[in-house]
């Protein structure tokens, strides 16, 4: 079992409703996202369009938040999960600095570090997360990268850090261009 | 949350030897702890309620919600699953809404204002308020003899049917001066008022029935999130997809054919696709024998006035293009049309709405599962109105209620004369951000005796007021809610308290009621006490019970009921039209000063001076003035951009991010450039919503100027809010 999130950026209308679910879920502090949408740069598409990709954690493969971390605040799960568990955290923000991708947040109230953990508990008890459950486009799901065909999925997306140093477990549909009349002139 | 499990750090660090070594056993609390998860106690799991709300804001979506209450606090709220169209699931804004609630910036009791605008608020207590509003409401009866100069504004903050309450108040104290009509929809209502004899449109989930869809002018990736979904549904099951905006947004971006017209042209467009519709005999003859009037009328006016070519030079679509969209909207069927609300907001949106009427009725696509053209549905709104309908108390004085255009309020108010405007009422509204020419706006303010606000945050209206009344969000007290785009009906049940001293619109009145009455017995009409629970039963009717297959309103509390009839607009062929029949050739249209037919009105064109048509769009984390001014918002955003084309970009020698003046002769803003090719070489775009602490406010520059049609069924014509001609420069 190795879960993984896919963020099909053909069905992702950029509409946040991910990560505002996410925020009333865990009711998280106002200025804390532990998923984000991204617009896709322009410039690096076939054609002019808006495009997104919403990104949490990627529960990489070899995190580098778990690596760097001195308190051994961080722990992968069998199913690969990564977790971040708070009691430990000692607030240092090496994982923040370690990981490519930005995950980890600082909670000034906290003086922890926080992050995504896949809705963890919930997927144990055989739920969605809260960010897969609450999209409207069905543009975000869970799979297992041991069992699930992968052919039509990418390991990343122009604007995406190397992947090379972290494995992250997340896969990407890349964007569909229908056909465009537009006025230039 | 979990205190019982939560394990100080101190007894941790002893423990941490231990839980390390012990991960892998089972049955042990660790397996909890080191799941992530914090534990939820058996006590905390026994105080858990879930209630059943709706949201009330003015949207096609209007979800079906399911809060979470632990403790008597709003711990999360969701979609519910018993509604197909919210589908468990709600938008950025919805799922906001406990930080709506929790807000440190709900106003939390009512408060008087030394100097409006001044910001010199002092807290002052209910009575004290209802005393000097009933106060002056009586004072301004004396000297004018009627209670006419007193105004309500109030529209769609709230459209919860109970909320109809703040016009019942209004009536109840005698007759008053009404801001009257809509900013949002009103020229595209009238069209299809013509047409059809209301507008009236299928069940959005019967989208996925379509084999040909056209967006045209709507948004809904950003403004209908769970219509998207059908429209995504439909294409899988391999519909077409064609988006006609000037605008690639986001659900352009799903297209199968994104088509960049120019804008205000869409009746170019509709009536160029017809002409090639009949020249090449793809019309439905039968259907337009059986149901309709003015056919014959209406191709004579095609072949005299309209060519393919024509059209393509109007539009900037290529002539080709044209073809090819108005052959396959012809011949695949059924093909269904969603009209926006965006390319109605012009001077010629009316008409254009009702070309492409046109296009569905002589091809028969009305009255088909589908099919159609969707534009919105009235027919799930026949409520009994109880909270509104209140009687004027005798011999209060005048004849009758005074109506003024909501779409140019300000200037309206100031030239209201015997009586002159003394008072303002507003509820369920922010016209300081949201109506045009704000100036005006803020002058009519300025010229009032007593300005009472009833919201929830300081907003740029509620700075302009005397008195604010703070009130209840959604989920403080009960109500009952419809869509005008789905066929579901949903109770909101009052899952908390009211926060801080914040009160229902409807308790308002009720209190207000009772202050003038002790003042001056028989003064108000309104009653002083009830239950409001009861008040929202008061608000069903048989014809209610009978159209959502109910024999009860409480039904309801077991979950959101869908319409059981009337899903397929259209489908019995018995319009509400004076012929009965669909009306190409309108009769009413003629009484109203327009063309009976669907003929070309020649849109507006920049100038020289102000050489850009600036489109101010719906924002995808608000609603009007509602929701970017949330601090969960502000995180995603907190900061409004100029769209605009490379071409015009540089045309200005502006840079993306560099700060751009946006003026025309009435007002400007000053904000940061985002350049795209996402928008058309001869606009630019702003997202209108209101942030807090910021000045940003595209109405500065938007013009009262009204759109064709819209006093028909509104009371008021629309706005041409997209007919806004603008220049822009490099801000210093």
């Amino acid at each position: 079992m190795k879960k993984a999130f896919v963020v099909k950026t053909d069905r992702c209308i950029g509409c946040h409703a991910c990560e505002m679910a996410c925020k009333n879920e865990y009711q998280l502090e106002a200025t804390i996202r532990w998923r984000k949408v991204y617009q896709l740069p322009e410039n690096g598409l076939e054609a002019p369009g808006r495009y997104f990709a919403s990104l949490a954690c990627n529960h990489c493969e070899n995190p580098a938040c778990l690596k760097a971390c001195p308190a051994k605040a961080y722990s992968k799960r069998e199913d690969g999960i990564v977790i971040h568990h708070p009691e430990r955290c000692i607030g240092c923000k090496m994982c923040m600095l370690a990981c490519p991708y930005k995950v980890p947040v600082f909670n000034e109230k906290t003086k922890k570090v926080e992050k995504c953990h896949m809705c963890a508990d919930k997927q144990d008890r055989g739920e969605m997360p809260a960010c897969v459950a609450a999209c409207p486009m069905e543009a975000l799901e869970i799979v297992d990268l041991e069992t699930t065909n992968l052919d039509k999925t990418r390991s990343s997306l122009p604007g995406f850090p190397d992947v090379s140093i972290t494995k992250p477990t997340t896969r990407f549909i890349k964007p569909n261009h229908g056909i465009q009349v537009r006025r230039e002139q | 949350m979990g205190k019982k499990y939560v394990i100080s750090r101190r007894s941790f660090l002893k423990k941490s030897a231990i839980t390390v070594a012990s991960i892998g056993f089972s049955g042990s609390i660790f397996n909890f702890f080191f799941s992530g998860l914090t534990p939820v106690t058996a006590a905390e799991i026994n105080n858990v309620k879930k209630f059943l709300n709706a949201c009330p804001r003015n949207c096609y979506d209007t979800c079906s919600i399911v809060s979470t209450v632990a403790d008597g606090v709003l711990k999360k709220v969701e979609g519910s699953t018993i509604s197909s169209y919210t589908r468990g699931k709600l938008c950025a804004k919805g799922y906001s809404y406990t930080r709506s609630v929790y807000s440190p910036d709900r106003i939390k009791y009512p408060m008087k204002q030394k100097v409006r605008g001044s910001g010199n608020w002092e807290r002052i207590s209910w009575d004290e308020a209802y005393t000097e509003i009933a106060t002056k409401i009586l004072q301004i009866k004396k000297e004018y003899g009627s209670t006419l100069p007193i105004c309500l504004n109030k529209y769609s903050g709230n459209f919860d049917i109970m909320h109809y309450g703040i016009e019942g108040m209004l009536s109840s104290i005698g007759n008053t001066t009404r801001a009257t009509g809509t900013p949002c929809w009103p020229a595209g209502i009238d069209a299809q008022t013509f047409d059809f004899g209301t507008t009236y449109c299928n069940d959005p989930e019967d989208i996925v029935n379509a084999k040909y869809l056209i967006i045209w002018g709507a948004n809904p990736a950003w403004c209908s999130v769970h219509s998207m979904y059908f429209v995504k549904e439909a294409q899988k099951r391999g519909c077409k997809l064609i988006v006609i905006d000037p605008i690639l947004t986001q659900t352009a971006s799903q297209a199968d054919v994104y088509i960049q017209i120019k804008p205000s042209t869409d009746g170019a467009l509709a009536l160029g696709m017809a002409r090639y519709i009949l020249d090449n005999e793809l019309y439905d003859g039968e259907w337009l024998a059986k149901n309709s009037k003015g056919a014959e009328e209406f191709f004579s006016y095609l072949q005299k006035n309209i060519t393919v070519e024509w059209a393509a030079q109007k539009t900037g679509i290529p002539r080709a293009v044209i073809e090819s969209i108005a052959r396959e909207y012809a011949t695949t069927k059924p093909a269904n049309i969603w009209i926006g609300y965006g390319m109605q907001r012009h001077t010629n949106g009316g008409q254009n709405v009702r070309a492409i009427d046109a296009l569905a009725a002589i091809t028969g696509n009305i009255g088909k599962s589908g099919g159609g053209a969707q534009y919105a549905q009235l027919q799930t709104w026949g409520f009994a109105y109880y909270a509104m309908m209140q009687k004027k108390p005798e011999n209060s004085g005048g004849k009758s209620d005074r109506l003024i255009n909501i779409n140019n309020f300000g200037a309206e108010v100031l030239n209201a004369n015997e009586p002159p405007i003394k008072m303002m009422w507003i509820a369920c509204r922010n016209p300081i951000s949201q109506d045009p020419e704000t100036a005006v706006v803020n002058k009519a303010f300025e010229a009032m005796d007593l300005v009472v606000t009833a919201d929830m945050y300081m907003n740029p209206t509620v700075e302009m007021s005397d008195i604010v009344l703070p009130v209840t969000t959604t989920f403080e007290t009960p109500g009952v809610n419809v869509s005008y785009w789905h066929y579901w009906l949903s109770l909101n049940e009052q899952a908390i308290k009211p926060m801080y001293e914040c009160k229902n619109d409807v308790t308002i009145a009720m209190e207000l009621s009772a202050k003038l009455n002790e003042l001056e017995q028989g003064s108000c009409t309104f009653p002083v006490s009830g239950d409001l629970e009861e008040w929202v039963g008061k608000e069903f009717n048989e014809g209610i019970y009978k159209q959502f297959g109910m024999q009860d309103w409480r039904e309801l509390k077991k979950g959101p009921i869908k319409a059981k009839t009337g899903l397929i607009a259209w489908q019995d062929g018995k319009f509400k039209t004076p012929s009965g029949k669909y009306e190409l050739w309108s009769d009413e249209a003629k009484k109203f000063g327009h063309f009976p037919l669907p003929v070309y009105t020649e849109e507006l064109q920049p100038n020289d001076e102000f050489p850009l048509r600036c489109i101010s769009a719906h924002w995808k984390l608000g609603i009007n003035s509602q929701f970017q001014n949330l601090d969960w918002m502000a995180a995603i955003n907190n900061e409004p951009c100029l769209e605009m084309h490379p071409i015009v970009a540089n045309r200005f020698g502006i840079k993306d991010k560099d700060q751009v003046k946006m003026y025309n002769d009435i007002g400007y803003i000053v904000l940061p450039a985002k350049v795209t090719e996402t928008v058309s070489p001869d606009i630019v775009v702003v997202y209108e919503a209101w942030y807090k602490g910021k000045k940003f406010n595209v109405n500065y520059t938007v013009k009262a100027i009204p759109a064709d049609m819209g006093k028909k069924a509104t009371g008021s014509p629309g706005l041409a809010f997209h007919d806004n001609f603008v220049a822009i420069k490099k801000a210093q």
